[in-house]
């Protein structure tokens, strides 16, 4: 009888412990999704820096009012998200000195890529440099694509002591400090609105510079040229 | 027998423990108030008004823009950290907030306390039998002005937001009816347009102390219609773009600028030979200062209390002024220089570009404006027989000019500076009791503390936390006839806008403008000196459209004493405050995100705000 009574307990126990499993039939965030955002008819990337627009997601097959996430661009113009659930997705690019472009929708699972064909507002060209001790002068050309753009608020340096340079990554004794307001079309930048001199660079250093100009649109973006890597002499 | 017994009596018990089982627990719980006792007598109703002008969403000293701990921003309890101020996150002030960082709000979304003015709207009147004469109307025009003083709450942060005017109830009504969309921002101005047209047709004209009266309402009216015609006209113009934005739940057409300007001008009026600016004291300087202390005020239209026994009291005294000069606490937000030149720059410079030397400190500070003087404590000003003896460093000996020292690297320049007030370099303390420290932000880092509703009659000894009762002033006539005046500028009636401003500057001791000073810069450069610290100036920066400008990565200002030990002298240097902080408004933050959790449940408060 007592061995009985122990057999049953025994068992209580082990039907017990083995209600507490919960065996979780949903997919993991086992999807990816990523590619590049291109200068349409440059067959490179787009000029832009860390985090300066989003791809936003939209799950579709979860909710018809989804709460959006964003994926930040790279520096190279870049994006990857490796941890999404797999569905049905709406993807538009949000922020960014470029024309708009139509949202897609797309199903994204394992692996899957995508690539965006932007045209920029402006393509900042023939960037010059001259260094003369710890004194640098920058000179560039604007070129529109497609005519009917905002318009330009200023135009500025960006230095910084990595590759990874440009709004929200500059040292900003060098790059805010030179910022230049100037509030017109890009037609209108003259001559001395695309020279910009950056004095008193420390000698003996390494910078990464670039140029950006930042236009009146809904989030202030900026279009920017290609990094330049500058070795201020020695003194 | 025995066993009989036992049984008996067992089954007795068992019988009675039943039968009590029975009663059904149908008490009128004691720790609720019924209908019957809130509407059946003034008294009730005032218990219950009390509740709701206790939630109101006044942005009063304990207010916290970015909410705290996930809490709402607004009538936070045990709240002493009033550095967390809106004006020391966009320039007014720089404080501890890291930049701009006040953008996103907390999600206010206060419909439980707006059920509450709707429950008392439609009950009230099936107990009119209990009031006399016109006290109904008189308690319904009040619940107006607070449901318009809730939506103007909601319309100045989200645009657009949906429009409650009746008490909803679940289960009697379903989920789907429950969900009420946005209704459009220029629908929610007029709304509470509206609500404040009802509140002061019914409202009397005199009220007892925290309580609405007409010309409240009208005050609230004349500043609700003011920023609707301001976001019309110049939020046409500076934009982000979105679904929300087509849809008209944020933005108004321009065209509807004049109306409502015209409206904020007519409800100002109303207010004309009631209220009047406070000059008790001849003394222009002093004057201004005790317009904020003095509870009997003519100004005063709508004001909060606080007290030591209710727990209500707060602590601006212990932390808008050095420990130097309290009991307990710190100081963390000082009026940037860019504030303080408002009313003029600071001439601190001779004419070849040297810095003038001064016997005193306060020596520099002579012939300023007395409202500025009022409203802030310069080096060398005293309170609580403490001078502020601010100072940010030691000179050996100086040449040259302001401007090449100040452009010179840090490193290269011959001064003294040290974190702590009492270290001395031969015989003469590096900086002052009350800063400027390179170390902390417990002393000031731009020269300068806030003076205005500061109590200079309390001792010492009294200055800790939770000790000040100091009055917060929600309407009073000089922002009317600032609404006034900028309303006026806006729609071409001049005359009338500078009869009002020199009305201001008077009282001030400021010189009077002139017909050619009636400009827009110039009547919102009035506004924001005379309502500074009053949590005004980053709303209106928003409905101006030009924080994105004023605060395009902007960095602020101090003005720095320097004593010069070769020549015995202070000079003063205008610079960097000391944490060189970066302040960026993105356009975004012109409307706030609608709160996801509302978002999750209620699907037709969607499309969001643009850009978020």
């Amino acid at each position: 009888m007592k061995l009985r009574m122990g057999k049953l307990l025994l068992g209580a126990c082990i039907l017990l412990a083995a209600s507490c499993v919960k065996p979780d039939n949903y997919d993991g965030p086992d999807a990816s999704f990523e590619g590049s955002v291109l200068n349409e008819g440059f067959k490179q990337n787009l000029q832009t820096c860390t985090g300066n627009f989003a791809i936003r997601l939209e799950q579709l097959s979860w909710s018809e009012t989804p709460s959006p996430q964003d994926i930040p661009i790279k520096y190279d113009g870049t994006f990857k998200n490796s941890k999404l659930f797999s569905g049905h997705y709406r993807v538009s690019l949000k922020g960014g000195a470029f024309w708009p472009i139509p949202p897609v929708e797309l199903d994204i699972s394992k692996g899957t890529t995508y690539d965006f064909q932007v045209t920029p507002y402006l393509n900042v060209e023939n960037f010059t440099y001259e260094l003369d001790g710890t004194t640098l002068t920058l000179h560039f050309n604007v070129s529109a694509p497609i005519d009917g753009i905002p318009n330009v608020i200023e135009v500025q340096p960006y230095v910084n002591t990595t590759e990874i340079v440009g709004p929200g990554a500059s040292i900003y004794d060098f790059s805010d400090v030179f910022r230049k307001t100037v509030n017109k079309a890009y037609t209108d930048l003259s001559e001395e609105d695309r020279t910009i001199t950056i004095e008193d660079l420390i000698p003996g250093r390494t910078f990464f510079v670039r140029v950006g100009v930042r236009f009146d649109n809904s989030d202030k973006s900026s279009n920017l040229s290609e990094i330049i890597k500058i070795e201020v002499p020695q003194q | 027998m025995k066993t009989i017994n036992r049984i008996s009596i067992f089954l007795i018990t068992g019988i009675l423990v039943i039968m009590g089982s029975c009663q059904k627990l149908d008490v009128v719980p004691n720790n609720l108030l019924s209908d019957d006792q809130i509407f059946s007598s003034e008294a009730g109703i005032n218990v219950y008004l009390a509740q709701v002008y206790r939630k109101l969403p006044i942005e009063d000293f304990t207010y916290r823009p970015a909410g705290r701990d996930g809490q709402s921003g607004f009538n936070l309890h045990h709240e002493w950290e009033h550095f967390w101020h809106s004006g020391a996150a966009c320039g007014e002030m720089v404080g501890p907030w890291g930049g701009m960082d006040i953008g996103g709000g907390f999600g206010y979304w206060p419909y439980k306390d707006i059920r509450a003015v709707n429950y008392f709207i439609e009950t009230l009147p099936k107990y009119s039998a209990n009031f006399a004469g016109n006290k109904v109307n008189e308690l319904l025009g009040e619940a107006y002005f607070l449901r318009a003083y809730y939506y103007f709450a909601l319309a100045k942060r989200y645009g657009g937001v949906p429009l409650i005017a009746v008490t909803q109830n679940y289960p009697d009504q379903s989920i789907e009816e429950l969900q009420v969309p946005r209704n459009t921002e220029e629908d929610t101005w007029n709304f509470i347009g509206n609500d404040c047209d009802q509140a002061i047709a019914m409202l009397p004209e005199t009220n007892v102390a925290e309580r609405a009266n007409k010309y409240a309402a009208a005050a609230l009216k004349s500043r609700a219609m003011l920023y609707a015609g301001s976001i019309a006209k110049y939020g046409s113009q500076n934009f982000v773009d979105g679904d929300a934005r087509a849809m008209g739940f944020v933005g108004i057409a321009a065209e509807k600028a004049d109306g409502f300007f015209q409206k904020a001008i007519e409800a100002a009026k109303q207010l004309e030979g009631k209220y009047s600016l406070y000059s008790a004291n001849t003394n222009k300087e002093q004057n201004y200062a005790d317009a904020f202390l003095d509870d009997k005020s003519p100004e005063n239209i709508l004001v909060r209390n606080y007290s030591i026994p209710s727990r209500t009291a707060h602590s601006w005294d212990a932390t808008f002024s050095p420990r130097f000069m309290t009991a307990n606490a710190l100081s963390r937000a000082y009026p940037t220089l860019e504030f303080v030149e408002r009313s003029g720059a600071l001439n601190v410079t001779n004419g070849d570009g040297t810095p003038t030397r001064y016997t005193n400190l306060a020596d520099a500070f002579q012939g300023l404006e007395p409202r500025l003087r009022g409203t802030i404590y310069f080096p060398g000003d005293v309170l609580r027989d403490r001078r502020f003896d601010v100072q940010r460093g030691l000179y050996p000996s100086f040449s040259g000019t302001a401007a090449d020292e100040v452009a010179k690297d840090p490193n290269s320049r011959k001064y003294m500076l040290s974190g702590d007030p009492n270290t001395t370099f031969e015989g003469k303390t590096i900086i002052g009791q009350t800063g400027i420290s390179t170390s902390g932000d417990d002393k000031t880092r731009t020269g300068f503390y806030v003076r205005k509703y500061i109590d200079y009659r309390r001792p010492q000894a009294d200055v800790d936390l939770f000790t000040s009762t100091t009055h917060w002033i929600e309407f009073r006539y000089a922002e009317v006839l600032l609404n006034r005046a900028e309303a006026d500028i806006e729609t071409g009636q001049l005359d009338d806008a500078l009869a009002a401003l020199n009305l201001i500057r008077n009282r001030a001791g400021a010189t009077p403008l002139t017909m050619a000073d009636m400009t827009v810069d110039v009547v919102r450069n009035e506004r924001c000196m005379e309502l500074a610290f009053e949590n005004h100036y980053w709303w209106d920066l928003k409905r101006w459209r030009t924080a994105d400008v004023v605060l395009n990565n902007a960095r602020f200002k101090g003005l720095m004493p320097y004593f010069v030990m070769n020549e015995g002298k202070y000079i003063f240097l205008k610079e960097p405050e000391t944490f060189g902080r970066n302040y960026n408004f993105e356009k975004r933050f012109y409307y706030e995100p609608i709160p996801g959790g509302e978002l999750g449940k209620n699907p037709n408060l969607y499309p969001n705000n643009p850009n978020y």
